[in-house]
């Protein structure tokens, strides 16, 4: 499985650009999706998932032009948008199997598969009640399960956590866990956590553009002899901001404990261990 | 005060601003085109006993203040009567519910922007009257005064009612769209079949126009010299126009008791608003449809089960569209309220009983008409409820999804008019037969192309229901379903516009696709 992204631009009215000269190669495995809102992470996945169209340039899966031909992606794609909804007057199995259908999917042991889709999404003992009385993480899992109803092969979640409870998030990182094993999962997530402890290589994003990919590792490396950390008073602290990247600042016994990116350390510093998030912020903050 | 006031503002700006408003002031102004016939027109509006007013100042402001009256009376219901629940589906309801605004203000912001949506409207058929005006004159001078009067006094204060009754159904009817659509359909024939006699029974004409056609039918008595009743008509009347005669007509004085009247009608309004307040939701909607119990009563699984995707069972490809129609019927099944169904059984009733003409004439488009919010779901459903993510990546979203839609809808339509098929299969009416079957087929490519071109309900509300009403009425033109004589190219072009509505459905669907 390989899908190419070639120099692909989004662009809207009065010449403002969503995506601009992009490119990207995603293989097996999880690519996490990083950037600040505006970045293009949901331009690029809708584009990825053939509901939108670039400007220009290729998107090609397996060699396959799928901005030609949208339904070589749509008969092996799982996509969970970022801001759905559902029918509210069908129950969760009409539902699912409803978008079976949608997607061509069907057999003897769809309802089986429907059935052990909700029973894993904890969906099971309110399956046969309409979804317009769910609450927003039951219809999240809905459309996490409609995602996966028929075996994808490339699966594109959009912000999957929303709405989840800490228990369910970390079933949905086990199981997108296991998806990876024969599947391109793309992931798009504001939150650095639940990119860092499952994807295998990371990609952030601004204005519309890529600023790095590579395994996390390798992104964190950027500052891995830049992280520090130290105690300042409030006043000691908005002079500091003004030439530090701050990362974090968690509040301890009256004094600010406060977490920054630079060169080098100012006195009373420890070093710490970098993380995706430091870099992220390094990123994004500084290009 | 101020939210007041913004919310006003607000409201009217968005809804100006958003398409369906636009497909209304372009029909709005080119139905005020014929509101007057120019002067070589074969149809008439007003005509008392064979004979129109020449046309001067006072006929063109009278009659297309009448007219106005009611034709903006009649759609802009449809246009202005889910204010509300555009905030409840954008969430800027649960903002409202939270601030300090009371019920009372917050409906009579609501009022008021629905007030100057319609104003809105009114302004422009006025400027096109006064131009028009300047080009059908017979040679009279132009009196903006015979045109500000009939239009303060007749359709103002009737579209200010208007949008009273828009708030007053939300509040009560707010989940229920489709009775929202019966019920004001059969509210608005009443009013306007009322005939008044006297000063009295004048005031408690909403519309305003029965004074004036009154007054104007006192007139043409007074030509013919009698005080009998003569022939009134009000509306589209085709054919023999060039055999009216003129009258001149000089408008009307009207009586302090009327304007008097007119001005209660906008207190009136004002006061089932005050009445009203007491029982808005204030968007705490989910209790209200008995959601929250429903799911309360569950009890969460105790030991959660992982999902092992390597264990579950594969599905196979399946491209049948069997499923999706089935859903589809599924869906328009439960949309709207349950008991609705007892109405449609009951119209089937009538359908199979009735003598065939007047099963055929009156009782199918009212059925059809009670399906007027299923049929506007159609195509529209995906986008309302934000699934279009879902569909429009479905496998050949076109050829499979689109398809299933419109199949589903021709099989509901259908299956409504069965009892009628059936007899006029039993009558071997094949002719008739073919026609219903092919105005089942245009009544669902209406609501898929309207939906389409539209992507919204709107249009489509609004032009079945001015459908329905002219049918019903007997005008050739409106007579989709043929239940009156037609010419021998009737079906081909009943086929002709089935197709059209049809390929545009699929061509521009295709076309929204490609450009997302």
């Amino acid at each position: 499985m390989k899908l190419e992204i070639q120099n692909v631009s989004k662009r809207y009215r009065g010449n403002t650009y969503g995506l601009r000269d992009f490119s990207i190669t995603i293989e097996k495995g999880i690519l996490g999706l990083l950037g600040p809102n505006g970045a293009g992470k949901s331009t690029l996945l809708k584009m990825i998932a053939t509901v939108s169209k670039p400007t220009d340039g290729l998107i090609l899966l397996n060699k396959n032009n799928i901005v030609k031909d949208a339904n070589y992606m749509r008969q092996q794609l799982g996509f969970l948008p970022q801001d759905f909804g559902v029918y509210p007057n069908l129950n969760a199995y009409e539902f699912l199997e409803y978008m079976a259908a949608m997607k061509g999917v069907g057999g003897k042991n769809l309802r089986d598969r429907i059935s052990g889709l909700l029973e894993g999404l904890n969906l099971l003992d309110t399956a046969k009640k309409p979804i317009g009385g769910y609450s927003g993480g039951m219809k999240q899992r809905v459309g996490i399960a409609q995602a996966l109803l028929n075996q994808p092969k490339v699966v594109i979640f959009d912000e999957p956590t929303v709405g989840l409870d800490p228990e369910e998030r970390v079933r949905f990182r086990n199981l997108i866990s296991e998806l990876a094993n024969d599947c391109i999962v793309v992931l798009s997530s504001h939150i650095v956590s639940d990119i860092d402890t499952i994807a295998d290589q990371v990609a952030v994003m601004k204005n519309g553009s890529l600023l790095t990919k590579g395994p996390q590792e390798g992104i964190t490396g950027l500052v891995s002899d830049n992280v520090f950390e130290t105690v300042l008073d409030k006043e000691q602290l908005s002079i500091f901001k003004t030439n530090h990247l701050v990362v974090s600042t968690t509040r301890k016994e009256g004094a600010l404990k406060v977490r920054y990116i630079a060169n080098g350390p100012i006195e009373n510093s420890i070093k710490q261990q970098a993380n995706l998030e430091d870099a992220y912020l390094y990123l994004t903050k500084t290009n | 005060m101020q939210l007041f006031f913004a919310i006003i503002k607000f409201d009217y700006l968005q809804r100006t601003r958003s398409y369906p408003f636009l497909i209304t002031l372009c029909a709005a102004l080119a139905i005020a085109y014929t509101f007057v016939p120019a002067p070589n027109a074969s149809y008439s509006t007003i005509r008392i006993a064979g004979y129109v007013g020449y046309n001067n100042a006072a006929w063109f402001g009278y009659v297309t203040a009448i007219m106005s009256s009611v034709f903006l009376s009649l759609v802009g219901f449809y246009l202005v009567n889910n204010s509300i629940k555009t905030a409840i589906k954008t969430k800027v309801g649960q903002v409202v519910a939270a601030a300090p605004i009371s019920n009372f203000r917050y409906l009579a912001s609501k009022m008021a922007s629905n007030f100057l949506v319609l104003g809105t409207l009114l302004l422009t058929v006025l400027l096109m009257s006064i131009i028009l005006f300047f080009v059908y004159n017979d040679g009279y001078p132009f009196d903006f005064i015979q045109f500000l009067k009939p239009y303060a006094l007749i359709p103002l204060p009737a579209l200010f009612f208007v949008s009273v009754l828009a708030v007053v159904f939300e509040v009560f009817l707010g989940k229920y769209s489709i009775l929202q659509n019966i019920v004001y359909f059969f509210l608005f024939a009443a009013l306007l079949v009322s005939t008044p006699k006297n000063e009295l029974q004048f005031a408690f004409d909403v519309f305003g126009s029965k004074i004036v056609m009154h007054e104007m039918e006192e007139t043409v008595q007074g030509i013919l010299q009698t005080e009998e009743n003569i022939d009134l008509s009000i509306g589209y009347v085709i054919g023999n126009a060039e055999n009216n005669q003129k009258f001149h007509f000089n408008g009307i004085d009207f009586s302090t008791n009327f304007i008097l009247s007119r001005l209660l009608w906008l207190l009136f309004g004002t006061g089932i608003v005050v009445i009203i307040a007491p029982f808005f939701h204030r968007f705490d909607t989910k209790e209200k449809l008995g959601l929250k119990k429903q799911l309360n009563n569950v009890k969460p699984q105790k030991q959660l089960k992982d999902i092992v995707l390597s264990k579950l069972p594969k599905t196979v490809s399946n491209y049948t569209i069997i499923p999706l129609i089935k859903t589809e019927l599924l869906l328009l099944a439960r949309k709207g309220k349950k008991w609705l169904w007892l109405l449609n059984g009951v119209g089937m009733v009538l359908l199979a009983v009735l003598p065939l003409q007047i099963a055929h004439q009156f009782v199918l488009p009212m059925l059809w008409f009670l399906q007027v919010g299923r049929l506007s779901d159609l195509t529209t459903k995906e986008i309302d409820n934000n699934a279009h993510y879902f569909t429009f990546t479905a496998y050949r979203p076109i050829r499979r999804a689109l398809f299933s839609q419109l199949t589903a809808g021709i099989l509901l339509v259908l299956f409504l008019a069965s009892p009628l098929l059936i007899r006029m299969a039993f009558t071997a009416n094949l002719a008739t037969l073919s026609t219903l079957v092919l105005a089942g087929l245009f009544i669902v490519v209406f609501a898929g192309f309207a939906g389409i071109i539209t992507k919204g309900k709107k249009l489509f509300e609004l032009l079945f229901f001015m459908l329905t009403y002219a049918s019903l009425n007997g005008l050739y033109f409106a007579d989709y379903y043929g239940s009156l004589p037609h010419g021998s190219f009737y079906l081909q072009l009943l086929v002709g516009i089935v197709l059209l509505f049809g390929g545009g459905s699929f061509l521009i669907r295709k076309y929204h696709l490609k450009t997302m």
